[in-house]
């Protein structure tokens, strides 16, 4: 029956690292893997859901205020005109808005640039379209864009380049110069751009959120996509959305249609109450994550970990293990698991082997097996549990003590 | 403290393994390969076709969606280019600039604009809508209630990919008791968005480029726009009227080694035919003999009143290759609440879960738990919600004799298909637009659902998924006002 899977299945396969999430469940690890709150989400957008389900908003529905809210605040955070009417697809999530955008435009063959490291799902998804994912590498430590690298990549055949920004795993904001870089790319090239900005009311210090889109020559080339779930920690609800260009939001409408049909009804009622929220709610939002951030970095630091890049934005900082350690990723963080109890996930898998790269350009990808990433969207109870079980292995140097261990 | 790890995501499922890495390597160095021979001044043929979208609703519209415009045209890019940049552009591919030819190709078989304009025209004329295939009441109080409980715990970030350990529970004991299988929650369900999801994932998961699939015409409307997306060859087996009965000799034509799988919708929409122990037997027989799998799509299996439901994995040598499917939505009049499920043998569960995990990843949390409730409702719920629809079908249905239509037996489902030409119109979209202007009452037209629209043009489609007053208010109006010509 092997022969019944769909070749882009097959090549799918389950990781070693599922090996690591079981051993951190037998060992009830403290979870700095997961990318979701362990905090209760806004009581008032909880109401509203509530609300939305008493009141029977439970069928199968397309919000329009929900769009119309979107279009106002992409005019707002954004200076972009977009109409509420045309130009916007609810989904379920951003997972499914970003497929329904790759299915929209993506055919077999078509190269799509990516930055690595990156999301994994970014990846699985093009290829299931047909889609060629090409890589980027962003240069450590500060994880900055080299425009030639970027031109080296694109081809005849690039359809689209795909920017996460801020990005997980790093926490990198891309800064003007390096989105007017890709902007530039896609407008000489004729490509399409695809953003992921899920954390776009994550932003640390003086750090605005700069969509691509707003970039001259850019809207109308442009799909942003983005969703309800960190924004509001509301993870599971499943409310998305994808912003284009008329004629793409129609096709990726026709394809969330096909795929879902609709996001769940009483949380796109709820989205609504949460869209509205004031600007108090954003900036206090802002505030707990930066200092949830500080937190984590000064806890790290703690340990022998040198920050060499603090995160600007999202909830995820990527350390790089300190020096004197020999462990690779997954040993240390099956170490981490074992030993103190804390859990945090391997950086490996959030690179990919750019062969070509490699043996044009000599360079070092060593560092690929060298990085952490920790959640930091965790309550403050959680993340003093973790400073103190780390604490508890540290020696007197202060750098985590962790012995390989013989299992 | 310790919290519970539920390490769920895609993102934990990195390929480390060297084998796989290879595998992949050797697929992006392929298309290195490509690209290094290639450069700037390449020219890329893209296709000039410029695609006819239309802002697409499907039959599950509320009548309050804005009307959307039809036909775009697609607006081309206003390239200000610089003397330089002009200069690389002379060197560039060529390709077109306008946005026409950004959508993909898969896109030509999406072509659904009949709900667009039926729900645009019942807004303007004020008409009673017996098209749209949801209820205009509500999901029970207890299943409700489940939901904002699970809210108000904070069960609300990402759930388990394949579905929360309770829910998956919950399926395989409902499955249990409604086919008499045992099947494994860990390894044998996958919770999704919805039964539309379901198929999506499954076809993705499992279908190849240019694999056969057969379908039976007429098909809910999903089903041949997820397979072109999959590069399916579709191949149509057409359900005749009066008993929709499956064309034995047909099916054994059409299906050979070549057939990948069979998509079965039983209770069936649009018709209410359910398959007969008979058929999926033939059907079963034909499968196991050409090694093709089946894909079932179930969701009305609780509204089945002239017979009962059999599910054809339950059949000798099926269950090894069958994907059953089903949603919360029909069963407990929750709709938009898009929690479904696929249940299958491993290694086929496997495929599904691959898929699902990049078209949604996870599924909402607390409608699941809500679910899990919801299948654990008593015998008498389901009584209850047969009889209830039984009475709406007889309001339905004897309006729909009494007026003049030819009606079909339809034996499941909350739909009825009539014959609509003693009133004389000219095919199925005339008699729909008729009948909502001139009537004030909506009706589908069932061409939609066939591969060949001319095989549905005497046909339209009534649903009975309303409270009886609207009922009987639509039944009033087509008595007063459709004259048989």
């Amino acid at each position: 029956m092997e022969e019944k899977l769909s070749t882009v299945a097959k090549s799918f396969t389950p990781s070693p690292i599922q090996e690591l999430s079981h051993l951190a469940q037998r060992c009830s690890a403290i979870n700095l893997a997961e990318g979701f709150p362990d905090f209760p989400a806004p009581a008032h957008i909880k109401t509203a859901a509530v609300s939305a389900i008493n009141s029977d908003f439970n069928q199968y529905r397309h919000v329009q205020g929900l769009c119309d809210h979107l279009a106002l605040m992409a005019k707002k955070m954004h200076g972009l005109d977009v109409n509420p009417l045309t130009d916007i697809a609810i989904c379920c999530g951003q997972t499914e808005a970003f497929a329904a955008a790759v299915f929209a435009i993506i055919d077999r063959g078509d190269e799509v640039v990516l930055f690595d490291p990156s999301y994994e799902t970014y990846e699985g998804c093009i290829t299931m379209a047909g889609g060629i994912p090409v890589f980027v590498a962003l240069d450590p430590p500060h994880w900055t864009l080299d425009p030639n690298k970027l031109l080296q990549s694109v081809t005849g055949r690039t359809k689209a380049i795909v920017l996460n920004s801020p990005q997980n795993p790093t926490g990198k904001v891309f800064s003007n110069d390096e989105l007017e870089t890709i902007a530039g790319v896609c407008r000489t090239w004729n490509c399409l751009a695809i953003t992921d900005e899920v954390y776009e009311h994550i932003t640390f210090e003086n750090e605005k959120h700069i969509s691509l889109a707003s970039f001259s020559g850019m809207q109308e080339r442009t799909i942003i996509t983005s969703s309800l779930s960190k924004t509001f920690s509301v993870t599971g609800w499943r409310v998305g959305w994808a912003i284009a260009p008329a004629l793409i939001a129609s096709a990726i409408r026709n394809i969330h249609v096909k795929i879902t049909d609709s996001a769940p009804a009483p949380f796109q009622e709820a989205a609504l109450t949460a869209l509205r929220s004031p600007p108090e709610y954003f900036e206090s939002l802002r505030r707990d994550y930066e200092s949830k951030r500080d937190y984590i970095v000064k806890l790290l630091a703690g340990i022998g970990f040198k920050i060499e890049f603090k995160p600007q934005g999202s909830i995820f900082l990527f350390a790089e293990i300190p020096e004197s350690c020999l462990l690779s990723d997954v040993e240390y963080v099956k170490e981490l698991i074992k030993q103190a109890g804390v859990v945090a996930v391997p950086g490996r898998g959030f690179f990919h082997t750019n062969l070509t790269m490699k043996k044009i350009s000599q360079e070092d990808f060593s560092y690929q097996e060298r990085y952490i990433r920790f959640a930091f969207c965790k309550s403050d109870t959680t993340l003093a549990a973790a400073a103190q079980k780390l604490g508890e292995l540290s020696e007197a140097t202060g750098c985590l003590k962790l012995h390989p261990s013989d299992t | 403290m310790q919290v519970q790890c539920t390490w769920t995501f895609p993102q934990m499922r990195f390929r480390h393994s060297t084998s796989t890495f290879l595998s992949l390597s050797k697929h992006l160095s392929e298309s290195f390969s490509v690209r290094i021979g290639s450069g700037r001044g390449r020219s890329c043929g893209y296709p000039s076709f410029v695609p006819t979208m239309s802002t697409v609703s499907t039959e599950k519209d509320t009548v309050s969606t804005p009307s959307e415009s039809i036909q775009k045209t697609p607006q081309p890019l206003q390239d200000v280019a610089e003397l330089g940049v002009s200069l690389v552009l002379l060197l560039l591919p060529s390709r077109e600039s306008s946005m026409g030819n950004r959508v993909a190709k898969r896109l030509e078989k999406f072509k659904t604009t009949i709900f667009t304009q039926m729900s645009n025209l019942a807004i303007k004329h004020g008409a009673i809508n017996l098209g749209q295939g949801f209820p205009n009441f509500d999901g029970p109080e207890f299943v409700k209630e489940a939901a904002i409980q699970a809210i108000n715990d904070g069960k609300n970030q990402y759930a388990r990919g394949y579905g929360v350990p309770e829910l998956n529970n919950a399926i395989a004991e409902r499955f249990k008791k409604d086919t008499g299988l045992s099947v494994d929650p860990e390894k044998e369900i996958t919770v999704t968005s919805g039964c539309t999801e379901a198929i999506a994932a499954t076809i993705l998961g499992l279908i190849n480029p240019g694999d056969e699939v057969i379908l039976f015409a007429p098909f809910y409307d999903s089903y041949e726009a997820t397979l072109s997306m999959a590069g399916a060859n579709v191949k149509c087996v057409t359900l005749r009227p009066p008993d929709f009965a499956v064309p034995i000799n047909e099916l054994k034509s059409a299906i050979s080694k070549n057939t990948r799988a069979v998509l079965i919708n039983t209770p069936h929409n649009p018709t209410g035919k359910m398959f007969t122990r008979e058929e999926l037997n033939v059907i079963a027989s034909l499968c196991i003999e050409n090694d093709v799998l089946v894909f079932t799509d179930e969701v009305y299996d609780k509204l089945a009143f002239e017979m009962d439901h059999i599910s054809m994995a339950s059949l000798p040598g099926m269950f090894e290759r069958t994907v059953t499917m089903n949603s919360l939505g029909k069963t407990f009049s929750l709709t938009g609440w898009k929690i479904g499920w696929a249940i299958a043998p491993p290694h086929l569960t496997w495929g599904v879960r691959q898929a699902h995990a990049f078209l949604t990843f996870a599924t909402s949390t607390p409608m699941q738990w809500a679910t899990s409730v919801a299948l654990r409702a008593p015998d008498s719920y389901y009584e209850e919600l047969k009889r209830d629809y039984m009475t709406k079908k007889a309001i339905l249905v004897e309006g729909l004799e009494a007026v003049g239509f030819k009606v079909f037996p339809s034996s499941g489902t909350y739909f009825v298909v009539v014959d609509h030409t003693p009133f004389g119109l000219e095919n199925d979209i005339a008699f729909c637009e008729y009948l909502i202007e001139e009537v004030g009452v909506v009706a589908i037209p069932t061409s939609v659902f066939y591969l060949n629209p001319e095989d549905g043009k005497n046909l339209v489609r009534f649903t009975f998924c309303k409270d009886e007053e609207t009922l009987k208010a639509a039944v009033k109006r087509m008595k007063e006002k459709l004259m048989r010509k």
